[in-house]
C-alpha cells in the first residue's frame, strides 16, 4: 500500500514543510500568456525604434516631395474617419428612427410624429458630423501649414549656410591664389638677373649654334624651375582646399541638424498642443450639441419619451464616434512620427512614442500581476493540500522540498477549457 | 486470526496516512517573512528619505558648477567621485540608524518565534509566518530595541549573492561578449529598420530576426553557465544540507550564505 507513493511527504527529512514553484515556467502555461508575450514584443519593438538615432536631414525638395505625400495619406486618413462617422450617423438615425416609431406607435400618434422626429434626428446627426469634419479639416490645414512654415525655415536656414560656407571656401581659394601668384613674382625675381644676362648673351650675333642652343636651354630651365616650384604649391593649396571643404560641409552638416533639431521640437510642441486642443473641442462640441427640439404637437409623455430616446441614441453615437476618432488620431500619431522622422527628429522625441510604450508598460504590468495572482491562489491550494508550511518562488537552486510547479500548470492549463 | 491482524494493521496505516495532512508537518515553521514596503511607508522612514532627497537637491547645483571648471577627465572623475561620497555619508548619517533599528527588531521577532530565516513577502506564495507587524511595533516602540541573545538556528534555506556569482572572470566575460553582441545586433537591426521604414510587415521581420539572434546567443553562451552555476549551488546545498537555494535580495535575515562555496566549485 505504501510502496506506490513516489512523491515525496511534507514531512521528509529533505522537504521540511517546504515547496516551491517554478514561476516562469508556470506563466507560461497560462491562458493569458500569449497576449503577455505580444504586449512585450510590442514594448520590445517600440523601445527598439526610439533608440534609433534620427536621420540626416533631407534637402529642401525632398522634404517638400515627403511632406506632399504625407499629406495625401493624412487627407486619405480623414476621408476614412469621415465616412466611418456619416455611415455611424446614418445608422443611428436610422435606429432612432426606429425606435421614436415604436414610441409613436405605441402612443398612437402615427407618421406626423415620425416625420418630426426624422427631422430632430437630421439635425442632430448634420451637427455632429459638420463638427467632426471642421474640427479634422481645421487642424489637418493647420498642420500642414506649420510644417510648410518648418520646411520653409529650414530651406532657409540651409541656404544660409550653404551661401556662408562658400563665402568661406571662396575668400581661402583666394587666399591661396594671391600667395601662389607673390610666389611666382618672387621666384622671377629672384631669376630676373640671370635671365637679362642669357637674353644680353643671345643677342650676340657671332655666338655658335651649340653656344645658342645652350643658353635657350638655360632660360627654358629657368621658366621650367618656376613653374614646378608654383605648380607644387598649387598642389599643396589644392589639397589645402579640399580638406578645408571638407570641414566647411561637416560644420554645415551639424549645424543644419542643430538647427533641424530645435525646429521640429517647436513644430511638435505646436501640433502636440493643437492636437490636444482639438480633441477636447471636438469631445465637448459633441457632448453640448443641444436636443434637438421635440415638436410640440405631440402628447407630453410622448415628447418625454421621444426626447429620452434622443438622448440615448445620441449618447451612443457620441461614444461610438470617439473610438473612430480616437483611431484615426493613432493614425495621425503614427503619420506625425513619420513627419518627426522625415525632418531629422528622433521619433521617441515626440509625445506619440512615449505615450505609447507607457500605456503598452501599464497594460502589461496589470496583465502580468493578475496572471501572477491566480498562480499565487492555485499554488496556496496545492501546498495547502499537500500539507506544506512554506512555499516561495524565485528559486535558484532546489535540492530538497516540495516542487509544485507541474501541479500549478495542470490546474492553470484547466484555464483554458 | 493472521489475516484479521493484518488486516487491522492495514486499516491503522491508511488511517494514518488520511490523517488531515497539516498535523504532520505542524511543527516545521521557521521560514518568516517580511514585507519590506510595509517597513519603508513608516513615517521615520518617510521623512529621513525626504532629508536626503532635499541634500541631494542642495548639491546637485554645487556639482554642475565644479564640473563646469573641470579641466579634464581625470578632473571630473575627482569631482563625481567627492559628490557622490558627501551623498553616501549623508545617506548613511541619516538612514543608518533608521536601518539598523529594524534589523535589530527583525532579529529579534525571528528569534522571538524561533525562525531560522525571513525572506522577503514578494517571494512567499503560501504559508511562513508573517512578522511584518511585530517588526514595525517594535519598530514604532519607545526606547532602544534590545538585539535578540542568541544567534538564529541553522537554516535550511540558502542563499546566494548573484553579483558576486556574476563577477567571476568566466561568467563575467561571457556577460560582456553577450551585451556587446547585443548591442551591435540591435545596431544592425535599426539599420535595417530605417531602411524598411515604410514598410512594415519587412520591419516585423527585422525586429523577429532580431530576437531570434539574441535568444540563439543567449542559449548557446549564457545558458550554459547559467546551468552551470545553478548545479554548482545544488551540489553545495546538498553538502550543507540545505533544502532550497534563493538569492541574497530575497533574504531579510538568517539564512546560510553559501556564495563563496559557489565560487569555489565554478572556478
Amino acid at each position: 500500500m505504501l510502496a506506490g507513493c513516489a512523491q515525496p511527504r511534507a514531512d521528509d527529512p529533505n522537504v521540511r514543510g517546504i515547496g516551491y514553484v517554478r514561476l516562469e515556467e508556470v506563466l507560461k502555461k497560462h491562458p493569458l500568456y500569449p497576449q503577455l508575450s505580444q504586449i512585450d514584443d510590442s514594448i520590445d519593438a517600440l523601445g527598439l525604434r526610439s533608440l534609433g538615432a534620427g536621420s540626416v536631414p533631407h534637402t529642401g525638395k525632398q522634404i517638400a516631395t515627403q511632406t506632399k505625400e504625407l499629406n495625401a495619406e493624412l487627407k486619405a486618413a480623414q476621408d476614412r474617419a469621415n465616412v466611418i462617422l456619416r455611415q455611424k450617423q446614418l445608422d443611428y438615425a436610422q435606429r432612432e428612427q426606429t425606435a421614436i416609431s415604436a414610441a409613436l406607435e405605441a402612443a398612437g400618434a402615427g407618421t406626423n410624429g415620425a416625420q418630426s422626429a426624422q427631422a430632430m434626428q437630421n439635425i442632430t446627426a448634420a451637427q455632429a458630423q459638420q463638427v467632426t469634419a471642421q474640427a479634422n479639416s481645421d487642424f489637418a490645414q493647420y498642420q500642414q501649414s506649420v510644417v510648410t512654415q518648418s520646411n520653409s525655415a529650414l530651406q532657409s536656414i540651409s541656404a544660409q549656410l550653404a551661401a556662408r560656407a562658400d563665402r568661406a571656401f571662396g575668400q581661402r581659394a583666394t587666399q591661396l591664389q594671391e600667395r601662389e601668384s607673390q610666389l611666382s613674382l618672387e621666384l622671377s625675381q629672384q631669376d630676373a638677373n640671370k635671365r637679362l644676362q642669357l637674353r644680353m648673351k643671345l643677342n650676340g650675333l657671332a655666338l655658335p649654334d651649340a653656344t645658342r642652343k645652350q643658353y635657350r636651354d638655360e632660360l627654358a630651365a629657368l621658366d621650367r624651375n618656376e613653374a614646378s616650384v608654383v605648380a607644387a604649391q598649387r598642389a599643396r593649396d589644392q589639397q589645402t582646399l579640399t580638406a578645408y571643404r571638407a570641414q566647411l560641409n561637416t560644420q554645415v552638416r551639424n549645424e543644419m541638424a542643430s538647427q533641424s533639431a530645435k525646429i521640429h521640437a517647436d513644430t511638435q510642441a505646436k501640433l502636440q498642443t493643437r492636437r490636444n486642443d482639438v480633441s477636447q473641442q471636438v469631445s465637448s462640441q459633441l457632448q453640448g450639441l443641444r436636443p434637438a427640439a421635440v415638436p410640440s404637437n405631440l402628447p407630453a409623455a410622448t415628447r418625454d419619451r421621444i426626447a429620452e430616446i434622443d438622448r440615448t441614441f445620441k449618447a451612443k453615437f457620441q461614444a461610438d464616434a470617439q473610438k473612430t476618432i480616437a483611431q484615426y488620431q493613432a493614425t495621425k500619431a503614427e503619420l506625425d512620427a513619420r513627419y518627426a522622422e522625415l525632418q531629422g527628429a528622433d521619433a521617441s522625441a515626440t509625445g506619440a512614442a512615449h505615450t505609447q510604450l507607457g500605456q503598452l508598460q501599464r497594460e502589461r504590468d496589470d496583465l502580468y500581476n493578475k496572471m501572477v495572482e491566480q498562480i499565487r491562489r492555485d499554488a496556496g491550494t496545492v501546498a495547502a493540500k499537500r500539507g506544506l508550511q512554506v512555499v516561495l518562488v524565485n528559486i535558484e537552486a532546489a535540492p530538497g522540498g516540495i516542487d509544485l510547479t507541474r501541479d500549478v500548470e495542470r490546474d492553470i492549463e484547466s484555464l483554458h477549457e | 486470526m493472521k489475516s484479521t491482524s493484518t488486516l487491522f494493521l492495514a486499516a491503522a496505516a491508511l488511517a494514518a496516512l488520511l490523517v488531515a495532512p497539516a498535523a504532520i508537518a505542524a511543527d516545521l515553521t521557521d521560514v518568516g517573512y517580511l514585507d519590506q514596503a510595509a517597513v519603508g511607508a513608516l513615517p521615520q522612514f518617510q521623512r529621513a528619505n525626504a532629508q536626503v532627497a532635499q541634500y541631494k537637491s542642495q548639491l546637485d547645483p554645487q556639482f554642475a558648477a565644479a564640473m563646469k571648471h573641470a579641466r579634464n577627465d581625470a578632473d571630473r572623475q575627482r569631482i563625481s567621485g567627492e559628490f557622490q561620497q558627501k551623498f553616501l555619508d549623508k545617506q548613511r548619517q541619516v538612514l543608518g540608524p533608521l536601518f539598523a533599528r529594524a534589523q535589530t527588531a527583525i532579529a529579534q521577532v525571528a528569534s522571538n518565534q524561533r525562525l531560522s530565516v525571513v525572506v522577503d513577502k514578494r517571494i512567499v506564495v503560501f504559508g511562513g509566518q508573517n512578522i511584518t507587524k511585530s517588526v514595525v511595533d517594535l519598530v514604532n516602540g519607545p526606547g532602544p530595541v534590545v538585539p535578540p541573545a542568541s544567534t538564529p538556528p541553522p537554516a535550511v534555506i540558502g542563499f546566494v549573492d548573484q553579483s558576486q556569482i556574476d563577477q567571476l572572470p568566466k561568467i563575467k566575460a561571457a556577460n560582456d561578449n553577450f551585451l556587446k553582441f547585443a548591442n551591435d545586433a540591435r545596431q544592425s537591426a535599426l539599420q535595417k529598420m530605417q531602411a524598411a521604414k515604410n514598410n512594415q510587415p519587412q520591419q516585423q521581420q527585422i525586429f523577429q530576426q532580431y530576437q531570434k539572434s539574441l535568444t540563439d546567443e543567449q542559449n548557446r553562451t549564457l545558458k550554459p553557465l547559467v546551468d552551470q552555476t545553478r548545479s554548482a549551488m545544488a551540489t553545495v546545498a546538498n553538502q550543507k544540507h540545505l533544502i532550497l537555494v534563493i538569492d541574497r535580495a530575497d533574504i531579510i535575515y538568517g539564512g546560510a550564505d553559501i556564495t563563496a562555496d559557489v565560487q569555489n566549485a565554478l572556478k
